[in-house]
Parts: C-alpha cells; sequence; structure tokens
C-alpha cells in the first residue's frame, strides 16, 4: 500500500468509528463541551494556573519547573536524569518539539521509546506522521525490516502479532533496568496536580511506576482546572482518535505513596520515588495573549483533523516535516506557537473539515488564515 | 514542502494581483469580451439596483487553474502594458470552455430572474472580488482592494447582488465583516423555487458553501427538489469527510493542487460515476479525472 492508499482507508475508518462511538457513548459529546469552558477558562488566565499547577505537585511531594523554551526545558531535565541512565519515554510530542531524545543520548544515556507505533519510529531513524498513530505510513513488511534489527527471528513474513511479541520481549529487559521514565500528558490538574495519560498498550503504566524516576514533561496548555476535567480530557481524546474505550486510563499525582500504617500517607512506596513535571511554555503563554491566535491552545491533540485535511492527505508528514511533530491543520498552528514558523499555512485550501471534526470546535481555517497573513506580511514586496 | 519557492511565488503573484487588481480590477489581463458575451447574446439590461455578478469566475476558472504556470511570466515581466499585451495573448479560454460557460451563465441568469424581473449585470465595469487575495492571506490588500470594489459597486448604485459562485459568495461575508460591504447579497442557489433536473450524481460540496456558508443541507434540498437523485456516502460526502478538489492551492503548487484533484475524483467516484459541483474552480479541478457537471448544466 502507498500513502494514498493507507490514508484514505485510515480516514475513511476513523471517520466512521468515531461517529459510532459518539452515538454508543452520547455523554461524550457533552463532555467534549465542557472541557473547552473549562480550557478556555485557562487560556484566559495562563499564569495563575500554571502557578496553581505547580505549587499542587509539590503539596504532593512532587517537584514542578517550568521552562520558558526548548534549552531551558532540555537543561532541567537533563540535570534530572544525568548521565549513563536507562531512560523509557512513552509518546511525548512535547519530547520532540524540544528534542528530548537525542539531547539525553548525547549525554551517554540509553533511551528507549516504549509505545510500539515510537519505538517503530526511533528505530528506522524517521519521524512520527501522525500525533496519535506516528508509524502511521508503515505497513507490516516495513516494520518487520525495522524490527529485525533488534530480533532475528523477524522476518518480512512474520505476522503483526510476532512483531509486536518482539518488541515486547525487547522492551521488557528494558524496563527491568530503567532509572527514569519520562512520559508526556494528556492533561494536568491544576487543583490536585495530578497528570492524567490515556494509552492502550499499557507501556505508559510501566514507564510511570517502574523506574525510580518519574518526569513528565508537558505544554503549559495542557493544563485543566480540575481533576475532573482532566479526566474528561483523555476520555474525549480518546474517543476523537476513534479508540474508546481506552484500555487504560492512568493518573500519576505525585511519587508513590502508601496509607496502610495508621493511616498515615507516605513516600514513597512501590512506584517511583521522585516526581517531577516539567511544564514548557515555548511560544504557549505568548499565544494565550493573541486573539487570533489563542483557540489552538484548546487542542487536545486528538489528531482527527489530519484525516480531513486534503493537503496532509497528500503531503503526510513531508508537508510539514522534521520542523514540528505536529503536521495536519493543528500542526500548521502548532509549528507556528512552537517555531514562529508561517510556511506550512500557505498550503492550506481552506477545505474546512478540520473544523468539522474538531471536537474542541476550533475555528482552525480562521488561525490558519491568521498565520498565513503573518507570513504574508514576511514575503518580499 | 519547499518553503523557499513558496515565498517567491507569493511575493510574485502578489505584485502582479494588486498591480492588475488596483489598475483594472480583474486579477490578470482577460478579454473582457469574451468575458460579457454571454449577456450581449441574450441582452441582459445593463446596471440596474439587483445585479447578477459572475465576478469572472466561471469565466476565468481555467486561467486560475494554471495560475501558477503563468505567474512566472507575470513576475519576469516589467511595466504593466507588457503585461497587458503578453497577458492577452496567453490568457484565452478555449472555444470550447466559452461555449460551455456561456451557456451556464445564461441559464443561471434565467433560473434568477424567475425570481426577480429586473436583474441587471456590470458587463466591463463589473470588478472581480478580490477572493484570490483572501484565501493566499493578504488581508492588507484585500481589504485596501475592497473598498475600492464596494465603491464601485456605489457608485453604480447596486443594492442588491445575486452572486452565482462559492469564492466571491465567501469574499463578500469577508469584506462585510472586514470593511463593512452592506450592500445585501445572496448565493443564486438559495433563489432557485422552481427548476428541474434529471440525473444521479455524487455531490462533491464546495468547501465554501457547505463549511463555511452554512449551505450543505440546503444545497442537497435544492438538488433534490430539482428532480435530480444524489448518493450519498459519509466517509465521502460527509461535512467532515468530504474535502476540497485542490483548486486553493494551485497557485503555489499546481501538483500539490493536481494530485488532491485526483485523489478527490477517485473518491468521488468510488461513490457514483458521475459528479456534480457548485463551482466553476471545482469544475476546472476535477473534470480533468472524472465526469463533471455544474449545478447549473443540470437543473434549469
Ligand atoms: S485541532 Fe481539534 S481535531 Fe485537530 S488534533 Fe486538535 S483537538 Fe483534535
Amino acid at each position: 500500500m502507498n500513502w494514498s492508499q493507507i490514508i484514505s482507508l485510515v480516514s475513511a475508518g476513523n471517520y466512521m468509528e468515531v461517529e459510532k462511538i459518539l452515538q454508543d457513548y452520547p455523554y461524550i459529546v457533552d463532555m467534549a463541551d465542557h472541557l473547552r469552558e473549562q480550557k478556555l477558562k485557562v487560556i484566559a488566565n495562563l499564569d495563575t494556573y500554571v502557578k496553581r499547577t505547580m505549587d499542587s505537585v509539590e503539596k504532593l511531594g512532587g517537584h514542578a519547573y517550568l521552562a520558558k523554551d526548548k534549552d531551558e526545558a532540555r537543561k532541567i531535565i537533563g540535570d534530572l536524569v544525568g548521565e549513563k541512565k536507562t531512560v523509557v519515554f512513552s509518546k511525548t510530542n512535547v519530547a520532540y518539539e524540544i528534542g528530548l531524545r537525542e539531547f539525553l543520548q548525547e549525554r551517554n544515556n540509553e533511551v528507549w521509546e516504549t509505545d510500539l507505533g515510537e519505538y517503530l519510529v526511533q528505530i528506522s531513524r524517521g519521524w512520527p506522521t501522525h500525533i496519535v498513530a506516528p508509524a502511521l505510513d508503515m505497513t507490516r513488511e516495513e516494520a518487520a525490516k525495522a524490527v529485525k534489527k533488534i530480533d532475528p527471528s523477524i522476518n518480512e513474513n512474520s505476522k503483526i502479532e510476532d512483531i509486536v511479541a518482539a518488541v515486547r520481549k525487547f522492551l521488557m529487559s528494558k524496563y527491568v533496568k530503567a532509572d527514569v521514565g519520562i512520559t508526556g500528558a494528556n492533561a494536568v490538574a491544576a487543583d490536585s496536580g495530578s497528570v492524567a495519560l490515556v494509552e492502550n498498550e499499557g507501556n505508559i503504566r510501566i514507564d510511570t511506576v517502574m523506574p525510580p524516576m518519574h518526569i513528565a514533561v508537558t505544554g503549559i496548555d495542557k493544563i485543566v482546572p480540575t481533576m475532573r476535567d482532566a479526566l474528561d480530557e483523555v476520555m474525549v481524546q480518546a474517543a476523537y482518535a476513534g479508540i474508546f474505550p481506552p484500555t487504560y486510563i492512568n493518573v500519576t499525582s505525585g511519587p508513590s505513596s502508601t496509607a496502610d500504617i495508621e493511616l498515615r500517607r507516605v513516600s514513597p512506596a512501590t512506584g517511583p520515588k521522585d516526581f517531577h513535571l516539567v511544564l514548557i511554555d515555548n511560544g504557549r503563554l505568548e499565544a494565550s495573549k493573541n486573539e487570533d491566535l489563542k483557540e489552538a491552545l484548546l487542542c487536545i491533540k486528538c489528531g482527527r483533523c489530519y484525516f480531513s485535511c486534503p493537503i496532509y492527505r497528500t503531503l503526510g508528514k513531508e508537508w510539514i516535516s522534521t520542523k514540528s511533530p505536529y503536521n495536519g491543520p493543528t500542526g500548521v498552528m502548532w509549528n507556528y506557537i512552537t517555531n514562529k514558523d508561517p510556511w506550512p499555512a500557505s498550503y492550506c485550501v481552506h477545505s474546512g473539515g478540520c473544523k468539522e471534526v474538531c471536537p474542541m470546535k476550533i475555528n482552525i481555517p480562521e488561525v490558519i488564515k491568521y498565520i498565513k497573513f503573518i507570513g504574508s506580511k514576511q514575503v518580499g514586496k | 514542502m519547499d518553503e523557499d519557492y513558496v515565498k517567491k511565488q507569493e511575493a510574485t503573484i502578489r505584485n502582479v494581483l494588486v498591480k492588475n487588481l488596483m489598475e483594472s480590477y480583474v486579477p490578470f489581463p482577460l478579454d473582457k469580451k469574451i468575458a460579457t458575451q454571454w449577456a450581449y447574446a441574450i441582452n441582459v439590461p445593463r446596471g440596474g439596483s439587483t445585479i447578477i455578478y459572475t465576478s469572472y469566475m466561471y469565466q476565468m476558472a481555467n486561467v486560475f487553474k494554471s495560475y501558477e504556470k503563468y505567474v512566472p511570466t507575470f513576475g519576469s515581466l516589467g511595466s504593466s502594458k507588457i503585461i497587458a499585451s503578453i497577458g492577452a495573448k496567453l490568457i484565452k479560454p478555449k472555444e470550447e470552455d466559452i461555449k460551455r460557460f456561456n451557456a451556464i451563465l445564461q441559464n443561471i441568469y434565467r433560473i434568477v430572474k424567475r425570481s426577480n424581473e429586473n436583474i441587471g449585470y456590470l458587463y466591463e465595469e463589473e470588478p472581480y472580488s478580490g477572493s484570490l487575495l483572501y484565501e493566499l492571506g493578504f488581508m492588507d490588500e484585500f481589504k485596501e482592494y475592497g473598498k475600492k470594489v464596494f465603491e464601485l459597486f456605489k457608485q453604480h448604485k447596486v443594492s442588491n447582488i445575486i452572486t452565482i459562485d462559492p469564492h466571491t459568495t465567501n469574499t463578500l461575508t469577508n469584506l462585510k465583516k472586514y470593511i463593512g460591504f452592506d450592500i445585501p447579497f445572496t448565493p443564486y442557489l438559495n433563489l432557485i423555487k422552481e427548476a428541474k433536473g434529471t440525473g444521479k450524481f455524487v455531490l462533491h460540496d464546495s468547501c465554501l458553501y457547505s463549511r463555511f456558508l452554512g449551505m450543505y443541507e440546503s444545497i442537497r434540498t435544492t438538488i433534490r427538489s430539482a428532480g435530480v437523485e444524489l448518493v450519498e456516502d459519509p466517509t465521502v460526502t460527509g461535512k467532515g469527510a468530504g474535502f476540497c478538489c485542490g483548486g486553493p492551492v494551485g497557485p503555489l503548487n499546481d501538483k500539490l493542487s493536481n494530485e488532491i484533484a485526483k485523489a478527490r475524483a477517485e473518491t468521488l467516484t468510488s461513490v457514483n460515476k458521475d459528479v456534480l459541483v457548485a463551482c466553476p474552480l471545482c469544475y476546472a479541478n476535477l473534470s480533468e479525472f472524472c465526469n463533471v457537471k455544474d449545478i447549473a448544466e443540470v437543473i434549469a
């Protein structure tokens, strides 16, 4: 199958699957509407919510940091991890945004992606094609070819199940000796300091409890007012990504703890003894103050808008390429927020499907039009 | 994507567009005799308070389609006079296209005349709406030119406009938003009452009509009421699943525009072999890859 065949199939599949999920679980639509309102509150007052979130994390016995840009974020995490460690990553777009994996590798750490798609991208030295399904453009044969490098028993005739099992075996050997687990966050609750993550593979569960240190790194846009909102966000994200119910929802509130003796909560227990939340600004705060741009911060990265975009469906990852892990309609907005790069917007054909399918009802074409305008001002007269 | 090429192309297009629009109200030199002959042939009244507004869209659709091809020629030329003479030679629609758009425009005129006897046309004095400026993101230039268009309509004492394509309708909607353009306008599709038509089609939605101007349902009702059968498939014609013909990216990347058109034509023809469109640019883009008809070719 070539890209155009894969994407046509996947797009039609996602469209119908999400429609069915919304019929079977009609409350998801209400949750999405409520979530939009709650996220708007945060955008209107981002500084306050960042502070509230950081205070909540510290109260739990965790540590919270705010990095203003990529360099600061890398330095904070680099210092926490140190050198010659084994680090397991769950899929995190922010880590791509700041070039974290390469940075840690350069500092003599062994770093492994544990999400299957992301792992395939890592071992084939590629770049994620889609925020939810990073290896969307890979066929079974291509995946087998990549995995053969770590397990010679895999060949081009191997079944998908065998490829998955080979990766699982390999990753298990890394989990047991991992010093640090690095995850992203689907949402962070300002009131409780909890990080919510949704997944199906089980790798995030392991990444967040097995290594003695858990670092969650995410953008300040992922902050929501309450724990309830955080759980809403993971449910809505999973539904609009087309996988519902999700196999796992993970909530982490500080380092592991127990209150089993005399009901006194102490840390650590079985899981990590250290929990760090690294919040990244990298253009988000500025965007929250820009009337034309701020709606983009509502994005919950469900990846649905990609499928309704004619440019993404034609160019795939070549559109925004390695400039950003965000692609498709949301990627045009997010590549601008994080890199100040207006050019991918020039290709927007204002097809408008993106705004129809977006759970957060972001007027994506309108935001992109603004970015186009910024680009047009930079074009020589 | 080739960022440097895009920057260069955008700069050239803007210069060519702005120069032509500010001097002559058209985006590139075009033969107005050809563009207006449809109206001369049926004696459409000149001017009037209610006008049919073509914005040259049906007449220029094929040129827009090949805009990227023309732009380097425009860009390498100096004064507007040279552009005009070379452009006039370059930009002449094919005979068969002229015949086709004349018939479409005349049919649309007859359809709208049923709801209002006194509909005029500005002939050579009709301005192009400026859609391309808006769609390429040249907002400052769009507003500046929009004011000129608004003034021109006022000079002609126009108080009611009937649009016939989605790009112009969308542009007037935005002129209203950005510069207070307050002359009422209605797309002709919303004025159709007793039209008749036949055939079985899959509708390729105009992105602007269906996803920006709230006409997704009403367009279907109009077509079906005329007796035309529409075949639907939610993954192809659903409001959020259907996608563009590729036209708008044509000026920057013709190859990409064609690839989108080809992909769109493939999904559409998987539903039904004959495709119906509501926009001249959709027609120009898709007709290379499938059998397409404009709504105004199947209802009368
Ligand atoms: S912009 Fe909307 S549809 Fe696209 S990824 Fe974000 S939330 Fe999902």
